[in-house]
């Protein structure tokens, strides 16, 4: 009896314990399914701070400015400078101004050409296309921040074929007959215009312009090209006049994204020549977006070329509102 | 039975709901109408709304015209020279508007602004859509219930910017719950009146918008489902004894659907085919979603969850979950009885029988109006306006959520009496509501730009691509926070998305400087105005090419996020 009283006890004192984690187990359970109630105001209330603290959060003029202020001292002609998120760039143009937020660098063909960037971000974006660049330098201004990147392969160009869109440089012809270079008004509209035509251009003989503008892509992101858009019949013939030529022939070309989103249009053909030589054919088809081609022009580097004819031809000018964008390197 | 902290009991007990209901849910509606009517003024016109007042000023002038002239009025050149314009939508919204334009403004001077008499009927719907909320929230569930239903709904960012706007898209919402509440009634009372209501209720919403022709989608199988033991017996007994709600929607609703519209008097069949050709066929205008374009099918599945969990108040939607988790499992529970019973194993289980099967009616109604919006055919380019109509039952939803909210903090707190238990409910009240009326405040006026604290706000939403507006109704914001005050005198402004009639009332009604001349192309205007949606930016880049700068001189946020660009011819 007395053993097995003895043997009670200390099972008791084994089991005690762990019922009473057990029941201690159960009360907090019950206590918390008791109280689980409370978090459906408690988001409420978590919900007003976090409005209170979004609201609160855009980014003050000041930081704009002092970010710009740095910018503007520390940029290099062939910088880049881009704004993340894509969404801020209209803020980034604002208050960065058209001298130091240029269209060629809110236009650019690629990003290849440039040595280096200044990415002037908020809310800890970035520019994908600079993904793969080194990070150098990092200034914060407020909610501002300027990162100062490295390209890693940065090309050198030789010739800019977009800046070469002029009457000194270029002739241009569609068939037979010459386009003339002038000022005229420009030409823009509303959505679905199409590329703005600006001031100074060529004008075609029954009709057609060639000129720098800029281009929206099927993601409606911006490149500055030479819109050149083939009418059908007689194609389009620009001679650029005393080309530097390098290692390649590298560039761009795309349609205005109304005119190619639905692929219903005929493909564009661009032929690059200089004398009876073929550089190289590159062909847009409506769905390929902003696309990119590159010739070998290794056998004629260090030459300058009197004439380089880019040839643009299409077999219908339906809606064919055609850019394109070069250069030598 | 407990679903976490919330007590699952069977079917909610109705309160005894009466006239001093009626009062509640109309004080609500109305001070709704009140806060609409204070911020009308500044929210601009967006593109529909100028062709329903240019519709409301035709229908009206025919409407005064049968009552001066009868005989001539029902000639079809007159009635189609009146109703030609814009008949692929109904006439009833659109004739209310006429009619609140002309009596409001025209003739007896109540508001100084015809917009806001085009405005106030649809505003007059966003009242009603709360009225019945409440009622059918308080009806279903409690007064309590009823209220915050009615609170949340109004408290909805979107529902905000739409209810001021002479549209349709917040009187079918209206319409569409009126006709749910009538059928219910119906099924319960099964009175002449109730069945006369519910036929005429739905011809109203036929005559309202085609989002009505989904609503038997939900009140036929629920009425059926009702009815179905006096259904079984009549085909046992050799005849089919169809619900009469049903028969006088059936017969009423295309009725008053067709005496509603005189544009329909003539060539019937082929205005009435060419009506619904044009809705199943429509064209689909492109919205931006999580970056990326749509221009057509197929629509996203994702789209219509997504912009509800960015739109809606999370904490409305967490009340909602907590009310709609309670009838499902009170649901699965009848299921199991059934089931029990059918097998002839009852365990004990005892409910109070829901004559008008509320929880089916409520659980129908939203998958209907939800449903065609995860068909890829589905054009999704109004946003969250096109499925408005399952935010009322969503609200009650919540109202429901917050019922069973305030019955789990009274048990957690048993000592709490008295005045102390209310003042208790009242703090949960606030912190409940706190939330949704700052997020709604603050929309104003970018309600479409605008998104809840959960994805990030307004800025969130940029980040994640979401549509930032549409409409071109941005352009009196930046009238009245640029050009207003720094135009030159005469300068000419490329209004963008915005339309010439639009233009033309803000500046009747002084919103927008009268001076100020509207081109139509950016290299003739002084200022340029870019309206942000993904696919403008080819506006921005006609006006870099075309003017040579890519600067804006001003722009319109909405907490740092362009909503409108100003550009100045250099």
């Amino acid at each position: 009896m007395t053993r097995f009283k003895t043997a009670c006890k200390l099972r008791a004192a084994v089991t005690d314990p762990q019922r009473e984690q057990g029941n201690r187990a159960r009360e907090l359970q019950r206590g918390l399914q008791r109280w689980a109630f409370a978090l459906v105001p408690a988001l409420g209330v978590i919900e007003l701070g976090a409005h209170a603290v979004q609201t609160r959060s855009a980014v003050r003029d000041g930081d704009w400015k002092a970010a710009r202020d740095f910018v503007s001292s520390q940029s290099r002609p062939d910088d880049l400078v881009a704004f993340a998120p894509r969404w801020v760039d209209p803020v980034g143009r604002e208050k960065f101004g058209s001298r130091l937020a240029t269209v060629e660098r809110e236009a650019p063909g690629d990003v290849t050409r440039f040595p280096r960037a200044l990415e002037v971000s908020i809310r800890g974006a970035h520019v994908p296309a600079l993904a793969g660049w080194r990070r150098d330098d990092e200034h914060r201004f407020g909610g501002v921040t300027v990162t100062t990147l490295e390209n890693p392969a940065p090309a050198h160009v030789l010739d800019d074929l977009v800046s070469m869109v002029d009457g000194q440089h270029l002739r241009v012809f569609r068939g037979d007959s010459e386009c003339s270079y002038g000022h005229a008004p420009p030409q823009s509209g509303g959505l679905g215009f199409g590329p703005g035509v600006p001031a100074d251009r060529f004008a075609c003989p029954g009709g057609g312009f060639v000129a720098v503008s800029v281009v929206a892509d099927l993601d409606y992101f911006p490149h500055r090209c030479i819109y050149a858009p083939p009418l059908g019949g007689a194609p389009l013939r620009l001679r650029f006049q005393g080309v530097r030529f390098g290692r390649t022939l590298h560039g761009h070309h795309g349609l205005y994204v109304e005119a190619e989103r639905e692929r219903r249009g005929a493909p564009v053909t661009l032929t690059f020549r200089t004398g009876d030589a073929v550089i190289g054919i590159a062909v847009h088809r409506d769905g390929d977006s902003w696309k990119s081609f590159e010739f070998d022009t290794a056998d004629r580097e260090g030459t300058v070329a009197t004439e380089l004819v880019a040839e643009i031809g299409a077999p219908n000018g339906d809606r064919r509102m055609y850019c394109f964008e070069a250069d030598t390197r | 039975m407990k679903i976490g902290p919330f007590s699952l009991r069977g079917p909610a007990f109705p309160e005894r709901i009466g006239w001093r209901d009626h009062g509640v849910g109309a004080a609500l509606g109305l001070a709704y109408v009140g806060w609409l009517l204070a911020t009308a003024r500044s929210l601009g016109f967006p593109r529909d709304e100028g062709m329903y007042f240019h519709a409301a000023i035709d229908y009206v002038r025919w409407w005064r015209m049968l009552f001066e002239r009868g005989r001539d009025a029902v000639q079809q050149g007159a009635i189609d020279s009146a109703w030609g314009f814009n008949h692929e939508h109904p006439a009833l919204m659109k004739s209310l508007f006429g009619v609140s334009w002309w009596l409001l403004h025209e003739k007896w001077h109540v508001f100084a602004d015809a917009s806001t008499a085009f405005r106030l009927p649809g505003m007059l719907s966003a009242g009603v859509a709360i009225w019945i909320t409440y009622l059918f929230g308080a009806r279903a569930f409690g007064r309590r219930a009823g209220v915050v239903a009615a609170a949340l709904l109004a408290l909805m960012p979107r529902v905000f910017f739409h209810a001021h706007l002479a549209c349709f898209d917040v009187p079918i919402t209206a319409a569409w719950i009126a006709c749910v509440y009538v059928h219910w009634r119906a099924q319960e009372r099964r009175s002449l009146g109730w069945t006369l209501a519910a036929g005429i209720v739905f011809g109203l919403a036929l005559e309202t918008k085609h989002n009505a022709w989904v609503l038997p989608a939900a009140l036929v199988p629920h009425a059926l489902f009702v009815h179905r033991h006096a259904l079984l017996r009549g085909l046992r007994a050799g005849r089919v004894a169809l619900p009469a709600s049903l028969v006088s929607m059936a017969l009423l609703g295309p009725i008053v659907f067709l005496a509603l519209w005189p544009y329909l008097w003539n060539d019937t069949l082929a205005r009435v085919q060419w009506y619904v050709d044009f809705h199943l066929h429509h064209e689909y205008y492109n919205i931006e979603f999580l970056g990326r374009n749509y221009f057509g099918p197929p629509s996203p599945k994702g789209y219509l969850p997504t912009m509800v969990v960015a739109t809606v108040p999370t904490v409305t939607l967490v009340l909602f979950a907590v009310g709609a988790a309670d009838r499902i499992r009170n649901g699965a529970r009848r299921v199991r009885a059934w089931l029990a019973e059918k097998l002839r194993r009852p365990k004990g289980a005892v409910f109070v029988r829901d004559a008008s099967e509320t929880d089916l009616l409520l659980a129908l109604s939203f998958c209907a109006s939800i449903g065609p919006f995860f068909l890829e055919k589905t054009p999704i380019f109004g946003g969250t306006k096109h499925w408005m109509p399952a935010y009322p039952v969503l609200a009650i939803l919540a109202g429901r959520g917050f019922q069973l909210v305030v019955g789990a903090m009274r048990r957690a707190l048993p000592a709490l009496a008295g005045r102390r238990l209310l003042a208790a409910e009242a703090a949960l009240l606030v912190c409940l509501l706190a939330a949704p009326l700052a997020v709604t405040i603050h929309s104003h006026p970018f309600g479409l730009s605008a998104y809840v604290p959960l994805v990030g706000g307004t800025a969130g939403g940029a980040d994640l691509g979401l549509n930032r507006q549409f409409w071109g109704f941005t352009t009196q914001s930046a009238a009245t926070e640029f050009l207003n005050d720094r135009a030159p005198r005469g300068s000419t402004v490329f209004i963008h998305d915005t339309t010439w009639d639009a233009w033309a009332r803000m500046q009747e009604e002084g919103r927008v400087r009268s001076d100020l001349r509207a081109v139509a192309a950016p290299h003739e205007a002084t200022f340029s105005l870019v309206q942000h949606e993904l696919h403008m930016n080819e506006v921005d880049y006609d006006i870099w090419a075309s003017t040579g700068t890519d600067a804006p001189v001003y722009i319109v946020e909405h907490d740092g996020v362009p909503i409108v660009s100003v550009y100045r011819k250099p």
